[in-house]
């Protein structure tokens, strides 16, 4: 009996770790009362990470299938209909039992539940709901819970979900509708959003409102991409983030790395897309939501819409631009020092504290642990400005990258 | 040459005392010794010092940021032997030099200040992460209990966390200078606990260790990745860090095996 537990497990958290996201922070404060049966809390911040897998990856969420058995044949799924995978089904208090006690044991934060289709849509959000509803109110659970939304599920009960998750996710998986008719044919984009933007309504129109102490999604709603399944560009990716970002206000967009999974369908490519897109495409979303960039700044001037593999789309983008540059770090304002390649949101606002107070001088970004090379081109201070040579350097690039060997597996 | 005796770890509320009287003596850093159990000065390279009384005198005049008090709180958790002496200098500089310093981010005092600052809070909370509970029963019921290891002192600043998610269970954290019991109503402490009380087994625990597996990707390491957030050092009491070198072993096996079953098309 045990094994199988053991046996369901292994089948469906190896279904579930194609979802990259494990974020468990941002959904408010909240605590167990004492005397109570309740367990659990929110801590206000950013979430904990429980453990780190040789992949980079955090553990927060013990994150979980219910089943992956499913109707649907997207092509790059792991649990599409057409795999030969092992297929498992979690019962309902196996899930909860589960949650509890890793929970009990300090080794998550909470639960993120996905599941494979079965039957329909809505009899398998219905199953999601009975669990999460189950932790909720029968053990007053109050750690933290992402809940897979099942795409066409009815309107009502991904209603229902938000008020016992604190992150509800439905993935895009790929960023056009031309590829999702190829990949996932029963996917609808417009379905898709039009999901999202309920629930971001609903989200709005709840804000203060509480349902058996439980607010209706506080830590919002996420998405991911699939990057290098299909051929969208960089640019077409990073179109599509900006447009989910701003109709749907989304906390996060994940973007995932193509990555061969077991008994892969033979229109997908043989070999993953390189771990540096999907870094880049990180890279350049941060600049989109930390740094004060525009789409724009960042696709324009790109070769064939792609992010440059070799460069950080900061540097790259500076490069293009370097008649704005140096940037004067004692006078400019906050939105120039953000651009300066080198400079992470923490010093500048350093900087700018600094700065009050008396000029700032190279010693001083020594001492911030600036990485010195990579600003040199790009600043000024009290006792420094480069050599007007250094930024025209036609090879300037080179001076500032340092060539990369590719292994095999960071395909070209 | 005057000398402050701490004898409590982690001793904020001592060198608080300490330094008032050290204060309203008008000593300044340079005559001022502080002692610590971590920190056993050698006094025979002094003229044997004096020991300050403390005076009953309140201590109104004397004013500093609140900002500065908790970062001098959370400073005193650090096992760096010269820490009382730092927020002594750094406390009479922002009264005799300015009050401001703690803005000046380059200054060496407040450069040290703040890395101690943010070795605490990391230390703090990687208890709050990497600490793993394991549950016995006794005759009251179900017991969880954990043995950790931290870099400092900072078991006291995890407290609130743990009486906060887990105040329904009943629970003790051991470490090797200080133990915390929770007995559903109040925590009590214990200096140096047996370390032999952490249970050596859990029936929970091969289900995480199966999940830990089934949950990597084999098709992206990122061993560095990893390292950076779970250095060598948490390993040891970590019951999921004994599967990583076998994970990594294995990888590059699996991988391989699925590329090539794709290219060849075999279904």
């Amino acid at each position: 009996m045990q094994d199988e537990l053991a046996r369901k497990l292994s089948i469906l958290a190896d279904a579930a770790k194609y979802d990259a996201s494990c974020a468990s922070g941002n959904a408010g404060k909240r605590a167990a009362e004492k005397g109570g049966k309740g367990i659990g809390s929110l801590t206000g911040g950013t979430g904990i990470c429980h453990s780190f897998t040789p992949d980079g990856r955090c553990i927060s969420l013990l994150k979980i299938l219910m089943t992956n058995y499913c109707i649907y044949d997207c092509q790059y799924c792991i649990n599409r209909i057409s795999s030969n995978v092992p297929r498992a089904r979690f019962k309902e208090q196996e899930v909860i039992d589960l949650t509890l006690n890793f929970y009990r044991r300090n080794y998550i934060e909470g639960l993120f539940l996905s599941s494979g289709i079965i039957q329909s849509p809505d009899y398998t959000m219905s199953a999601l709901i009975r669990i999460v509803k189950s932790l909720r109110q029968d053990h007053d659970f109050r750690g933290y819970i992402h809940l897979k939304t099942i795409p066409n599920a009815s309107p009502a009960l991904q209603e229902e979900a938000g008020w016992y998750a604190d992150r509800l996710s439905i993935n895009v998986e790929l960023p056009t509708q031309q590829s999702l008719n190829v990949y996932a044919p029963e996917k609808n984009l417009c379905e898709i959003t039009g999901t999202m933007n309920r629930l971001n309504e609903k989200i709005s129109e709840t804000l203060e409102e509480r349902k058996n102490k439980l607010r209706f999604t506080p830590g919002g709603q996420s998405t991911q991409m699939i990057v290098g399944a299909d051929s969208t560009s960089d640019k077409g990716i990073l179109t599509t983030s900006v447009g989910l970002y701003s109709k749907y206000k989304l906390r996060r967009v994940y973007y995932s790395a193509f990555s061969p999974i077991p008994d892969a369908s033979t229109i997908l490519p043989a070999r993953p897309a390189p771990l540096l897109r999907e870094h880049r495409l990180y890279q350049a979303d941060w600049l989109l939501r930390f740094y004060e960039f525009q789409l724009n700044d960042i696709v324009a001037g790109t070769k064939d819409d792609m992010l440059d593999l070799n460069l950080d789309p900061k540097l790259a983008w500076a490069l293009r631009n370097r008649h704005l540059f140096p940037v004067d770090l004692n006078r400019a304002e906050r939105h120039l020092l953000l651009k300066v390649p080198g400079l992470g949101v923490r010093s500048v606002d350093k900087i700018i504290q600094i700065r009050r107070y008396h000029q700032l001088s190279w010693f001083d970004l020594m001492k911030l642990r600036v990485t010195l090379d990579k600003v040199r081109p790009f600043v000024s201070v009290a006792d420094y400005a480069p050599k007007s040579s250094l930024l025209e350097h036609v090879q300037l690039q080179d001076l500032l990258v340092k060539p990369r060997q590719l292994n095999l597996f960071q395909a070209v | 040459m005057y000398l402050v005796e701490i004898n409590k770890i982690p001793g904020f509320q001592q060198w608080r005392d300490g330094a008032r009287v050290c204060l309203q003596a008008n000593l300044p850093p340079t005559e001022v010794l502080w002692r610590s159990p971590d920190n056993t000065v050698e006094l025979s390279l002094f003229d044997s010092p004096a020991t300050l009384q403390p005076s009953l005198q309140t201590a109104d005049d004397i004013r500093v940021s609140p900002a500065f008090i908790r970062l001098a709180e959370t400073a005193a958790c650090h096992q760096d032997p010269e820490r009382f002496a730092l927020l002594y200098r750094i406390l009479w500089r922002l009264i005799h030099e300015n009050k401001q310093l703690l803005q000046f981010k380059t200054d060496d005092d407040i450069l040290r200040l703040e890395r101690i600052v943010h070795a605490v809070r990391r230390d703090a909370y990687k208890i709050t992460a990497f600490l793993r509970f394991r549950e016995i029963r006794d005759e009251q019921g179900p017991h969880f209990v954990a043995w950790y290891e931290p870099e400092h002192y900072t078991l006291e600043m995890v407290l609130p966390f743990f009486q906060t998610r887990f105040c329904n269970m009943r629970w003790a954290i051991l470490t090797p200078y200080r133990a915390a019991h929770w007995d559903g109503n109040e925590i009590s402490l214990a200096d140096n606990p047996d370390p032999a009380l952490y249970p050596a087994e859990d029936a929970v625990e091969t289900y995480w260790l199966q999940y830990y597996s089934s949950i990597f990707n084999p098709a992206r390491i990122k061993e560095k990745a990893m390292l950076t957030q779970m250095p060598k050092k948490y390993w040891k009491n970590l019951p999921e860090a004994h599967l990583i070198p076998n994970l990594l072993r294995d990888a590059n096996g699996c991988v391989h095996k699925m590329v090539e079953q794709s290219q060849s098309g075999s279904k």
